[in-house]
């Protein structure tokens, strides 16, 4: 059947036996087209396994990041009818009671992300408080009909669905929903009231299954704006004054959802409707604190074998700081850079824990033992090794698979000492004025990942400020590097280092009790000789010797004992530094883990379609190589595709372009190309295939939206781009 | 840029100065050497231009450089070497003058074969503008605009006031834009296509024409879309994880996307829709999917409550997959911000597929953050180079002719199922229409004027009638009405002479 039609543009295609509509197995997507099948199966179900893994772990991340606010925001919601039923009479309620109670939610400009925080708090609220939660979008709601009608289908309708929950299927409620109903608040108060009525009279049953539903005599009913900015004010501001004369009947709350700040509200409703708000403010965390997390949990982590190289951290933090501040699209970026890892790297099935990954390792066949012997840094490492071991290693595939074992735990160990001392050097240096070496963690990662972060100007500029640091500040660094150390499942080799960090810091202890004696003589013997030496000598001359000897004299002066502590401390730093945190690159078998794509996840993640279409019009040899095609910056052979010389001509044009002179123009350079006579059409004759050639490449260029018609003037069209290259 | 120097200038200068200027105006042989003055000062401005231009390629290598595009290191990167910087593509247009086109074209074939650079042949061009000069072109435009560059004061001014600016370090392009569009003057020939001696080719002809036209590059062509085939694997595993594909780049797509179809859909649910097609609705992509993948046969109030139910349906049978090509999702009719919405929740469904195609150089822009988000695009580059034939075959380009045959039958059609009285009217009013053909100020027929007629042809009685029949019309949008200067109405049908007296003629021949 074919696709092109002139009376329908749309195709359905139904396998002839629909009954067997079964998903491909997507597990053979990732075989098909290559050879060994068990190697393939056993990536796809590895990548499944840590993607599962990381999705749950990022999930309850959020859900811990969003706990604060939306406990606030439950109890805020819970309080905010109880005076309802306390005291009816009071003044200070009545002046409240036609008060709208709202939350206003700031949330950052990352929109994407808000859909699964709304997400969890409408859940959240359905299950601890109440049953009836809307939803709003301002794309829906145009009118106040449909913020009404959306609000009605969804309190009514949800409770339909709940009571008759498994007699009425859910063509019910599709009914339910277009049934032209009336929608107004009178008709939601009504039907509040009279559910309120029934849940009352058959409170005993429903109390025994839900206590806490119970006790809460008329659960209230909110109403979420997710996105604030984009309802229409006018909507908004009808919705607010019709609701709020229903608030005495109704328990409305409504919570907004905003993306700039809080003045919107301000902007978006006049003092007459705000002041039927009553508006308490919630700020939520915000995003690039949830991006550090983020990292933390599935970067900075040995949990998960699998690593992104410098480079592909870098488009992905990128992208995220320059494009979106999402973090779900810093999730997705990272899920496609573990689908790539173990699509492309054949010894990515390698890439899992270690128990797994030496069972694995022993089940190698030859082939992917010789794959093995192809990996740049194994290469690298057997040429290391003594000839006779070498040749062991290139002939003996047990001999390999147990070396391959060693390696791999060794990269674990890698990670696992990696971590705590980059964390360590991280807390030591992101207090220092200027920040040389990044405010946040994931940019000492990223160099630390490039280079040998010890050769860096940055890391000697970072000691030399640390060098001069003051003593409780450094006791209060090392204290905390002492707890992170602690904190961390510490390895083995570690455990060496924060018996050293204890040692120094008990000696900073000691300083503390023996020093003052010592130093306070110190200094008064400084203090003295000086100001003795400096008496009655007034030839300037003198004096600038005094004082290039005092210079002198300073620097050779004895360090103090703290100085000489805090030189050791510095140099025990270093140390860590130069043993652990060297770049991934030196590792043997660090492809197996490392995923180092960066320009395809750049390309799949943040393309640029105008680019690309330019390039091939005015550059058609970066993607046809012919030779014919060849040319240098910025020019263009006339043999090129009709749509390329087209397009180059229109470039020279102003913003109205002459179809004949464009056609002449045309007609000129393809008969040169051709070898005929490049005098053009004489007489305004010209070769129909030409001609037709022309009218298809000036209507794709209408197609692609580079001219346009233009009744400005006869046979023209208008440029719709400016420069061009 | 070199420092402003001020001097003091005499009276006499002054007035040599003014003198040589009023001539250089009005005598054209004063013509070269104003040209001469106008070059210094452009190519002072390029002078200019260029600087910037180094400055902010520099500034943008900063931000290129962070997003990681330069890292040579990786595999496949070789897309990314010549990946042209942001700068070059968005850039405000500078002046043009009206003949370079042609000088160019004659440029080019002049060199058979060989490359030309663009700019130093422009530049070169300018400089020995005595010589060869295109043809015919350089009658008129150039002096005109020459005129605009030496204008007045006012032109000198604001250039020293830019120049100041450009020494402060704020860019000139503002001030380019504002050059290239400060007159409304339209600096182009006055040529038209009616000096072609074959001026219109219909679309039948042009369809026959190109088929026997072959590219020269086809075993490149091949290189390319064998490339692409490679990554169908991919695309599968991709989407049946839940990401979208977006194609992109030069060339027409649908070739590629059909020969995906057919290899490995065979055997799944799947919807095409092309949307280019012009009369492509969002309601017929739903109803497609609700109606025959779904098999339900109601109908909805809204497109919202489709997607709900299909959202619904998708939820209670898990077993269901379906795919969703859209070739150019970027069409006419799917741009709307509330069609990409839909779309978008709907490939938000687990269940379903979506592998789309763009081709507009600005279809990215419709969509947000939000909707972006929710489609989970990855994108890939697939340029073919094909040509647009399908695609482009239901444009009224603006080059081919009108055949007229649609037009013509949809008339007959409508005019068919009418009463005798009301085709007699329509005939009336096509006469008279036809009888002023000429006549190009014809600003219709006047609704009074009409009237007349029909009752002295008996067809209508009485105003009211007329009206009622009238309306008729226009519901089938076979007429039109215009409201004259004088504020009286006044009728006309919308089609053009020749398919007007062949529909009388047809009509003639039915009666």
């Amino acid at each position: 059947m074919a696709t092109c039609s002139v009376s329908k543009g749309c195709f359905v295609f139904k396998p002839k036996d629909s009954r067997k509509r079964k998903r491909p197995v997507t597990a053979d997507l990732f075989i098909k087209g290559k050879a060994d099948s068990e190697n393939d199966r056993l990536r796809f179900s590895t990548y499944e396994s840590l993607w599962q893994q990381m999705k749950a772990e990022t999930e309850r991340l959020q859900e811990n990041l969003n706990e604060k606010i939306f406990d606030s925001l439950l109890s805020f919601i819970k309080k905010s009818h109880i005076q309802l039923h306390s005291k009816q009479n009071d003044w200070s309620y009545r002046m409240r009671c036609c008060e709208i109670p709202t939350a206003a939610v700031v949330l950052g400009v990352n929109v994407p992300d808000h859909e699964m925080t709304f997400q969890s708090l409408s859940d959240l609220l359905k299950q601890s408080l109440t049953p009836h939660v809307v939803c709003l979008q301002g794309k829906e709601c145009t009118t106040v009909k449909q913020v009404l009608q959306k609000v009605l289908t969804n309190v009514m309708g949800g409770t339909v669905n709940d009571k008759e929950e498994d007699e009425e299927d859910i063509h019910h409620s599709v009914h339910f929903s277009q049934r032209k109903m009336h929608c107004s608040m009178a008709s939601l108060s009504g039907w509040y009231n009279a559910t309120a009525q029934k849940s009352t009279s058959d409170s005993p049953s429903k109390k025994t299954k839900t206590p806490s539903l119970g006790q809460e005599q008329s659960p209230p009913i909110v109403i979420i704006f997710k996105d604030l900015e984009s309802f229409l004010p006018k909507v908004l501001q009808d919705f607010i004054t019709i609701s709020s004369n229903y608030i005495q009947q109704l328990p409305l709350v409504l919570v907004f959802g905003i993306a700039t700040s809080p003045i919107t509200i301000h902007r978006m409703l006049p003092h007459a409707v705000s002041s039927l708000l009553c508006i308490e403010l919630f700020q939520s965390l915000s995003s690039t604190e949830h991006l550090t997390s983020v990292i933390d949990k599935l970067v900075l982590t040995t949990k998960f074998p699998f690593k992104l190289n410098g480079k592909v951290l870098q488009v992905l933090i990128s992208i995220f700081l320059y494009h979106d501040f999402s973090v779900r699209n810093f999730v997705k970026g990272f899920q496609l850079s573990l689908l790539e890892h173990f699509y492309s790297q054949p010894l990515s099935c390698l890439c899992s824990t270690p128990d797994e990954a030496n069972a694995r390792v022993q089940n190698l066949t030859h082939d992917d033992c010789e794959l093995i012997r192809q990996v740049p840094s194994f290469m690298g490492y057997v040429e290391k090794q003594d000839s006779e071991k070498q040749i062991e290693l290139l002939t003996n595939d047990q001999y390999l698979k147990d070396d391959v074992q060693k390696l791999l735990l060794d990269l674990h160990i890698y990670h696992k000492n990696y971590f705590p001392v980059l964390k360590c050097l991280h807390v030591t240096t992101s207090s220092l004025p200027k920040y040389p070496l990044g405010k946040q963690i994931r940019e000492l990662y990223i160099t630390c990942l490039e280079r040998n972060i010890w050769e860096t100007e940055e890391y000697s500029s970072a000691f030399q400020l640390l060098g001069m640091m003051a003593k409780d500040e450094l006791v209060c660094l090392l204290q905390k590097c002492r707890d992170m150390l602690k904190s961390s499942k510490q390895p083995k080799a570690l455990i060496g280092a924060l018996q050293e960090l204890e040692e120094f810091l008990t000696r900073f202890q000691k300083l503390d009790d023996i020093v003052p004696v010592v130093e306070v003589k110190e200094d008064e013997g400084h203090k003295r000789s000086p100001s003795k030496s400096l008496q009655g000598k007034t030839d300037l001359y003198q004096l600038q010797k005094t004082l290039m000897e005092r210079k002198t004299s300073r620097r050779s002066k004895k360090l103090s004992r703290f100085e000489v502590l805090r030189m050791e401390v510095l140099e025990f730093l270093d140390k860590l530094v130069r043993q652990y945190l060297s770049p991934p690159e030196t590792q043997p078998l660090h492809e197996v883990v490392y995923f180092s794509a960066a320009g395809t996840i750049r390309r799949h993640l943040n393309a640029a379609p105008r680019t690309a279409l330019q390039t091939a019009l005015s550059n058609p040899y970066y993607y046809l190589q012919n030779e014919v095609l060849r040319s240098e910056g910025g020019t263009i052979t006339n043999t090129a595709p009709d749509i390329c010389i087209v397009y180059k001509l229109h470039l020279e044009c102003g913003r109205l372009i002459n179809l004949y002179d464009w056609l002449q123009a045309f007609v000129t350079v393809v008969n040169a190309a051709e070898g005929k006579d490049p005098d053009k059409m004489r007489n305004g004759q010209v070769d129909e295939v030409l001609h037709a050639r022309f009218i298809r490449a000036v209507s794709e260029l209408e197609f692609l939206g580079f001219v346009k018609p233009t009744k400005q003037k006869t046979d023209h069209v208008a440029r719709l781009t400016w420069g061009g290259f | 840029m070199k420092p402003h120097q001020l001097r003091f200038i005499g009276d006499r200068e002054v007035v040599e100065l003014i003198r040589e200027r009023r001539q250089g105006i009005t005598q054209k042989n004063r013509v070269p050497r104003a040209l001469v003055i106008v070059k210094k000062a452009s190519q002072k401005w390029e002078k200019v231009e260029e600087d910037l231009e180094s400055l902010e390629t520099f500034r943008e290598r900063d931000y290129v450089e962070a997003l990681g595009v330069d890292d040579s290191g990786c595999q496949g990167d070789s897309a990314d070497g010549l990946a042209a910087a942001g700068r070059a593509v968005f850039t405000f247009q500078t002046i043009k003058k009206a003949d370079k086109m042609a000088k160019l074209a004659s440029e080019l074939a002049r060199t058979p074969g060989k490359s030309v650079k663009f700019c130093a042949a422009a530049r070169r061009l300018a400089t020995d503008q005595a010589g060869k000069r295109g043809p015919s072109i350089q009658s008129k435009t150039p002096t005109k605009g020459k005129r605009q560059y030496m204008s007045t004061t006012p032109y000198r001014l604001r250039k020293r006031l830019t120049v100041t600016i450009n020494e402060l370090g704020a860019p000139s392009h503002v001030e380019l834009y504002f050059e290239a569009h400060s007159s409304s003057k339209v600096l182009t020939s006055d040529r038209t296509l009616q000096k072609l001696q074959t001026p219109m080719l219909d679309q039948e002809t042009l369809m026959r024409l190109l088929s026997d036209d072959s590219s020269s590059f086809a075993g490149e062509l091949r290189q390319l879309e064998e490339e692409h085939e490679k990554l169908f694997h991919k695309w599968m595993l991709q989407t049946q994880l839940g990401f979208s594909l977006i194609l992109y780049g030069l060339g027409s797509k649908r070739e590629l996307l059909e020969e995906f179809r057919s290899r490995m859909l065979e055997g799944t649910i799947h919807v095409v829709v092309n949307g280019f097609f012009p009369s492509i609705t969002l309601k017929s992509i739903l109803n497609s999917v609700t109606e025959e993948v779904l098999g339900y046969e109601g109908s909805f109030r809204n497109p919202v409550d489709q997607l709900n139910f299909i959202i619904r349906a998708f939820e209670e049978d898990s077993t269901l997959d379906l795919y969703l090509l859209i070739h150019n999702i970027d069409g006419q009719m799917l741009r709307g911000g509330r069609n990409q919405q839909i779309l978008s929740q709907l490939s938000t469904i687990p269940g379903i597929h979506l592998i789309a195609s763009i081709d507009h150089l600005n279809a990215p822009l419709m969509w947000d953050q939000t909707r972006s988000c929710l489609f989970n695009w990855l994108w890939y580059e697939v340029t073919t180079f094909k040509p647009y034939t399908e695609e482009t075959s239901y444009e009224n380009s603006l080059l081919v002719r009108q055949s007229g045959a649609l037009a013509l039958s949809s008339l007959t059609h409508v005019l068919r199922s009418l009463t005798p009285n009301a085709r007699g009217i329509f005939k009336l009013l096509a006469q008279f229409q036809l009888e002023n053909k000429d006549n190009p100020s014809y600003p219709g027929l006047s609704f009074q004027d009409f009237y007349q007629r029909c009752r002295d042809a008996f067809l209508v009685n009485s105003n009211l009638t007329l009206r009622a029949q009238l309306t008729e019309f226009r519901d089938h949008k076979l007429i039109r009405n215009k409201k004259g200067a004088d504020g009286v109405e006044y009728l006309i049908i919308p089609v053009d002479a020749a398919t007007l007296s062949d529909f009388l003629e047809t009509e003639d021949r039915a009666t």
